[in-house]
């Protein structure tokens, strides 16, 4: 050994000063490196800087001392076969240095971006990790194995085609997640925009993610659209959202039965001294009993009164002034009751009982009795209470307009109340109030509603 | 006792959506949950033949459907107990009956029986016409609300009859009766109740030409020529002499057919005999076909009824009329007399046209065949008329309705 010192001495000592000043120059360009950097980021004020210089700062020096291991092969006597083979040892040294520092660092830094992105992100932190490590170490050992010869096209190829693979079958995803970024940072669409599809669903926004857009219905439920879906559809986006109602509408509905009360009326007299007695709910009845009752006739019957008064007394004078009684003008039953019975004795005193019902075509006092539930309709504002009323049942619609308005004393229809009260639509409240309900069927009433609420918010 | 079983319900609750709209089905629903955990019991006397077990065929299925646990059994009695039902029955329509105190005696006893031997389970029993209207003897010892509800006209009943059965009746919470002037003075609350038909049933659903035709071809009856038809039980109540005589005035200044088309029930001994009448009036009139339809011919009667160009219904009295109802949602024209719950169905010149008399009901008949437009006006009254107030969705409700009153003394609710 020690012969073989003495010969080879003179090889020896390049290599080892090469080596040697590479140490030197490593540790001096470690500190000036790392304290410029260091002035930058603190100037550049950027969030990654003490991830970048604590992962590089000790692999620096280490990348330095294999590059001085390498010059130093390559200034010795060694047979180029042994360069060779030292070379490839070294780089493969320094491929798995730089590869584990650089798959360190992005590891750090997708760690620190991801916890700071608010939207949802299509996939789990793990996952795309997971994907980051997997790309660095398949390219760090495709160099390396391009660095010991080994034939890599085969491995590329058949990489690049399991990845074209993967995009084509995940293409709906990444369309999404591309659709989405445009969504999100677009101007157009934005949460809480009430919005109608081509196909037909709308309802507001609640939400934009990677993958799809929430549409808040105004039945409660949540329809979620592709994003891609979403971008190719027509879309019909309303205004901002409206402002919402101090005090939110509740639909109810109302249904009745027909109470019998035993009573029956053969001539006016009789009429006349039963309805001063019976209930309110039995004038309600026969004075509105038609309205559902021939919803599908255009004009309805007038009150039934007035039916059996043309039909069987024969009294038609009598008939045209008792259909005449505008409903429309009385804010109680008890009003109605006493306009009623003062034209009856009118009639009375001017042509007397006229004729006797036949038997079996009296006049039979019914009342109606109410079941009043809620529905599962609520609105907070007009584009809510537009889309409830298209859904709520006729009952529904009576209830607020007809029921509220007369026979609880409220003088107005709930509607108008809402609008005026919670809504501060008194414009509108206005409008609805001016309608004469008698004059049209429920569905009319509906749909004049409708219209005049969408003129309003379009 | 019997106690029916529902293996195959024959429409779901959902099915009727299209029909008259999901709003309708969910106040339905809203209802049901308010009669949550109530028994409801219907009783009467047959499940099979008539409108009563027509009804409850479909509507106890659809009431358990709405999570409300509806249950129903029958009452069991001799022949005798049920001719004597049956002239009560026709007593009550005010026709003369002769009864005897040995009638009254055998119904009482055969009312006992049941009382003895009927399972009762119910906290509301729902009584059905008069046969089982004496169960409510029971009412003191198992409590709970109790209602009978009245199918038949009792504008105009025979006293004795009737004051024997109010001594029942005024011991139950409520009454139901079918129309308004049904009603009597009671002391107990009285509600009006109109019948339904079933848009889904074999009897009411749409049929394909194919299927009317063959009917036609399987009775002989020229489709070529308008038919006029009524479709009734055999029964003197349904004057099947008068529509004969009334199809003779017609026929001589129109070319027509007419269609006597009916069933017997089990609780009716009398058709039989009505039916031979019938036909011996009909012999040797090539035109007039007296068809005997089965139980299970409902498609057949739906054919018949799809195949008139006029239905008639000359009924000398009538419950409610669900044949009427059923013409109605075929939205055919309708002539009928102005007897009991007709006159709820058909309002004269709007929805069909109502007749007094033989001679009233030929010329209403030759108006609606003479004139298309007017008839066709009047069919689409008719099917509104009905899909308004005359569907089963609408029956459920009143039903629902009526159990959630039976708890609230007021006339307006608030659940």
């Amino acid at each position: 050994m020690i012969e073989w010192l003495n010969k080879n001495w003179l090889s020896m000592i390049a290599p080892a000063i090469v080596f040697l000043s590479f140490i030197v120059v490593a540790i001096w360009a470690r500190r000036s490196l790392f304290n410029y950097l260091n002035g930058l980021f603190t100037k550049l004020k950027w969030e990654g800087s003490e991830i970048l210089l604590q992962t590089t700062k000790a692999q620096f020096f280490q990348w330095c001392i294999i590059l001085g291991a390498y010059t130093a092969i390559l200034v010795s006597t060694l047979s180029p076969q042994g360069k060779v083979l030292a070379g490839r040892i070294i780089g493969t040294i320094f491929v798995i240095s730089l590869t584990w520092t650089f798959l360190s660092l992005a590891v750090k830094l997708l760690h620190q971006y991801l916890r700071k992105i608010k939207a949802p992100f299509p996939f789990p932190t793990a996952l795309i990790i997971n994907a980051v490590r997997i790309t660095f170490i398949v390219v760090g050992v495709l160099i390396l194995l391009d660095i010991w010869k080994v034939p890599t096209t085969p491995i590329v190829l058949t990489l690049t085609i399991g990845l074209l693979v993967a995009v084509l079958a995940s293409r709906d995803e990444i369309l999404n997640i591309f659709s989405g970024f445009q969504l999100a940072h677009g101007d157009l669409i934005k949460i809480g925009h009430y919005i109608k599809l081509e196909s037909g669903e709308e309802g507001y926004i609640s939400d934009i993610t990677w993958r799809n857009i929430q549409i808040k219905t105004p039945d409660d439920k949540i329809i979620f659209v592709p994003n891609s879906k979403f971008t190719k559809t027509t879309v019909t986006a309303y205004r901002e959202p409206l402002k919402k109602a101090t005090q939110a509408f509740r639909f109810y509905t109302r249904l009745h039965i027909k109470e019998l009360t035993g009573l029956k009326a053969k001539n006016l007299s009789e009429l006349v001294n039963i309805l001063s007695d019976v209930p309110d709910s039995v004038i309600y009845y026969h004075t509105h009993n038609f309205i559902e009752e021939y919803q599908y006739l255009i004009p309805q019957p007038a009150n039934e009164f007035a039916l059996w008064v043309s039909d069987v007394i024969g009294d038609e004078i009598l008939a045209e002034k008792l259909s005449n009684i505008d409903t429309f003008e009385f804010s109680t039953i008890g009003e109605l009751r006493e306009r009623i019975i003062a034209v009856i004795n009118d009639g009375l005193s001017t042509r007397g009982d006229g004729r006797t019902a036949f038997e079996g075509r009296e006049f039979h006092f019914i009342k109606s009795v109410s079941v009043v539930l809620t529905t599962p309709y609520i609105a907070h504002d007009l584009r809510e209470f537009v889309e409830a009323l298209r859904k709520v049942s006729i009952n529904s619609l009576y209830f607020h307009i007809f029921e509220s308005r007369l026979r609880l004393h409220r003088g107005v229809n709930d509607f108008s109340i809402w609008l005026q009260d919670s809504l501060d639509e008194r414009e509108l409240a206005d409008k609805i109030a001016a309608l004469d309900p008698y004059n049209y069927t429920i569905e009319d009433l509906r749909s004049i509603i409708i219209q005049l609420i969408e003129e309003r918010i379009k | 006792m019997e106690k029916a079983i529902f293996h195959h319900p024959r429409a779901k609750i959902q099915d009727y959506v299209p029909i008259v709209g999901r709003s309708a089905i969910e106040e339905l629903r809203a209802l049901a949950e308010r009669l949550s955990g109530k028994v409801i019991q219907n009783i009467n006397s047959t499940f099979t033949g008539g409108g009563v077990a027509e009804i409850l065929t479909r509507m106890v299925p659809l009431l358990n459907q709405l999570g409300v646990d509806a249950q129903w059994t029958t009452i069991t009695g001799h022949k005798d107990f049920f001719d004597v039902t049956k002239k009560f029955h026709n007593a009550l329509h005010g026709r003369k009956e002769d009864i005897s105190s040995e009638d009254f005696s055998v119904f009482l006893e055969v009312s006992k029986k049941n009382i003895e031997e009927l399972r009762f389970g119910g906290d509301i029993i729902f009584i059905h016409d008069p046969q089982p209207v004496a169960l409510i003897a029971k009412k003191k010892e198992l409590g709970g609300k109790w209602i009978w509800r009245c199918h038949i006209d009792v504008s105009n009943p025979d006293n004795r009859v009737w004051e024997f059965l109010r001594d029942f009746v005024i011991e139950y919470d409520a009454a139901v009766f079918s129309a308004p002037n049904f009603s009597q003075q009671l002391p107990i609350r009285q509600f009006m109740i109109s019948p339904s038909i079933d848009p889904l049933s074999d009897k009411n659903k749409e049929l394909p030409s194919e299927i009317i035709d063959s009917v036609l071809n399987k009775y002989g009856l020229d489709k070529d020529k308008p038919i006029i038809a009524q479709i009734s039980r055999f029964d003197y109540l349904k004057d099947p002499i008068g529509v004969i005589q009334a199809f003779e005035m017609v026929r001589k200044s129109i070319d027509c057919q007419l269609v006597l088309a009916g069933g017997t029930a089990t609780d009716d001994p009398e058709s039989e005999k009505v039916l031979e009448e019938v036909r011996e009036q009909a012999s040797g009139k090539s035109d007039i076909h007296i068809l005997l339809i089965p139980p299970e011919g409902d498609i057949e009667i739906n054919a018949l009824q799809q195949a008139a160009a006029v239905i008639l219904q000359k009924s000398i009295k009538e419950g409610f009329g669900l044949t009427v109802t059923e013409a109605l949602w075929k939205g055919k024209p309708v002539v009928a007399s102005a007897v009991g719950g007709i006159q709820l169905q058909v309002k004269n010149k709007l929805t069909g046209l109502l007749c007094h008399s033989v001679e009233g009901a030929a010329y209403a008949v030759k108006r609606l065949l003479s004139n298309k437009e007017y008839a066709a006006w009047i069919g689409k009254n008719a099917r509104e008329h009905v899909r308004q107030n005359f569907l089963i969705t609408r029956h459920l409700k009143d039903y629902l309705l009526l159990f959630i009153s039976l708890y609230y003394p007021s006339d307006a609710i608030y659940l």
